[in-house]
């Protein structure tokens, strides 16, 4: 064949055979980099710092979390202490919530116990349905 | 088609998937993803979450969200950097005055004893920044009769 009669056979249209392939590939990259937004937790509104409330005995009930996980019970007027699991809390609340629908819920956490332990005292008194909360740390 | 009566009438279908529309298609998630995409900003850390049933969503803007880690071994971080627990009011300060709207995860670890936590709480408190949630996992646990 004679050189001067050799064509350039370049195509003039873009190739568009493999754009899917590049579309699926970034595709694929934005599908596994993706970190939705998962912001989980319990919700709570601290008091602000000057804001001190004077509440009165009748309306509290406290629950004490010691380090071993177990809970104290006590009503805010008596003296009486209650022991129990933490999954009784709700119970627990709901009852005397049942009664006094003003009853404050003070979770008084000791300073040795473990964060778990608090938040499970938590969970259980916002199941309870409780409003109004009040974190505290227990003093000696 | 055949120019015979009844019978031979080729069904006009074609028998080839449409692919010239499988790139729009692509790009269209493409598009989903490339919007909806945050790039985690920080580091992941070694913590083991707690767990909670009444776990609830929190339906705020990433920007809204301060995050603040406590390891096991009691060590804070806010935004990748450690920061001594005296510290954290100043730290928040700022951040909450150029947003109000701004509400501060605790993503502590399940062992912390709980006298770390409440020191954050008391700095939160002394910074302004009164809208916390402790950061917990979902908890799975053997459905029990409500009343």
């Amino acid at each position: 064949m004679p050189i001067l009669n050799r064509k350039q056979r370049v195509s003039d249209e873009i190739p568009t055979a493999s754009m899917a392939d590049i579309a699926f590939l970034l595709l694929v990259f934005f599908l596994t980099t993706t970190v939705f937004n998962e912001e989980k937790g319990l919700p709570i509104v601290l008091p602000e710092q000057s804001e001190e409330q004077d509440v009165s005995a009748k309306n509290l009930i406290f629950f004490i979390v010691r380090p071993d996980g177990s809970v104290v019970v006590k009503r805010g007027e008596s003296e009486q202490e209650q022991v129990v699991q933490y999954r009784q809390v709700e119970i627990i609340l709901r009852q005397e919530l049942a009664q006094n629908s003003n009853l404050i819920a003070a979770v008084k956490t000791d300073p040795n116990a473990a964060y778990r332990h608090m938040v499970n005292v938590l969970d259980e008194v916002k199941k309870a349905g409780a409003e109004r909360i009040s974190l505290q740390i227990l003093e000696e | 088609m055949s120019s015979k009566k009844g019978f031979k009438r080729k069904s006009g279908a074609s028998s080839d998937i449409p692919s010239s529309s499988m790139a729009d298609i692509a790009f269209l998630l493409l598009i989903f993803f490339m919007v909806s995409t945050v790039f985690r900003k920080e580091k992941k850390r070694n913590i083991e979450w707690t767990t909670a049933e009444s776990t609830e969503k929190i339906d705020e803007k990433r920007k809204n969200i301060l995050h603040i880690w406590v390891e096991p071994d009691g060590t804070v971080y806010i935004n990748d950097q450690i920061v001594p627990y005296d510290n954290i009011a100043d730290i928040v300060r700022p951040i909450y005055a150029e947003n109000r709207e701004l509400v501060v995860a605790i993503r502590g670890d399940r062992d912390v004893p709980y006298n770390q936590i409440n020191t954050i709480t008391e700095q939160l408190q002394a910074s302004g920044a009164v809208r916390v949630t402790f950061a917990t996992r979902v908890e799975q646990r053997v459905q029990r009769a409500r009343r």
